[in-house]
């Protein structure tokens, strides 16, 4: 688990500290002819509490609970945490029309193949 | 030679790499059957539950990312609750697989309840991934104040 903290911008000791736990989300990749797919479980947090960068061919995710319970637990077998994960983003992805929907709390990115990168059959004349 | 933590971390990487090729030599049901370690690991209690109590009630809550209702079954039994449910999680139709971190997995987890409950009257939900069910205790558990009377 890594600590996710947000530096403060002059330096300075932050008033209100503010960091949060984060795990790497269990992920799966997929490809078919036109896309690649991710499916990241991000259980506990609801569409905006995603947040998905593109940069210098990179793809950052940052999942925010929003459902955390500190309180003491009778049993507590896991521990709630925001979810974070870089991918690198391969040649020949249309990084513009990247896309993404959660559902039942799991996220789903969609990275279509730019038309150059594409299969083609060439046609022999 | 080491020049950085990109580095550090590809050695890592390499490490971990390693090791499990050794994991897969050594393991005979791993070399005999790739997809019996697969059912093995899932049979790790799925999901993870949490349990809290306030004063009236139980409170459970487990994620369950990838799960619709109709894949989850809750009901409480003498002093158990018991979650059955499945996640199926089939390849999409077409696809290659490059990267399969999320394990399909049938389950059933039985919890022991810490009082009575009142079972009529146990909910459950599921948003986004995480199922919350709330189980009032029963009557007889509920705290009590005893009244001191002067003598």
């Amino acid at each position: 688990m890594n600590e996710v903290s947000t530096p403060h911008a002059n330096g300075t000791a932050p008033a209100k500290a503010y960091h949060r736990r984060a795990a790497a989300p269990s992920v799966d990749v997929f490809e078919n002819a036109d896309e690649l797919l991710i499916i990241a479980d991000v259980p506990g947090v609801p569409n905006d509490g995603i947040d998905l960068q593109v940069q210098d061919g990179t793809l950052t995710l940052t999942a925010r609970r929003l459902d955390l319970n500190e309180s003491p637990a009778l049993v507590r077998e896991y521990d709630e945490t925001d979810f974070v994960a870089t991918f690198r983003i391969p040649a020949g992805i249309d990084t513009t029309a990247i896309a993404a929907e959660t559902k039942n709390g799991t996220l789903l990115v969609r990275l279509p193949k730019a038309a150059a990168a594409k299969a083609r059959k060439i046609v022999v004349k | 030679m080491l020049t950085g933590w990109k580095d550090f971390d590809d050695t890592l990487r390499t490490l971990d790499r390693l090791q499990r090729r050794f994991d897969v030599v050594f393991d005979p049901l791993e070399r005999l059957a790739p997809a019996a370690r697969v059912v093995r690991r899932a049979r790790a209690a799925w999901p993870a539950t949490n349990v809290f109590e306030t004063k009236e009630s139980f409170v459970v809550r487990a994620d369950v990312p990838g799960l619709a209702d109709r894949d989850v079954s809750v009901s409480v039994e003498e002093d158990a609750l018991i979650i059955r449910g499945e996640r199926k999680l089939p390849v999409p139709d077409g696809y290659r697989v490059h990267l399969r971190e999320r394990a399909p997995v049938a389950f059933t987890r039985k919890l022991p309840l810490p009082a009575r409950v009142d079972a009529d009257a146990v909910s459950a939900s599921l948003k986004d991934g995480v199922l919350t069910i709330t189980l009032p205790k029963a009557r007889e558990a509920l705290p009590r104040q005893i009244a001191v009377k002067v003598g």
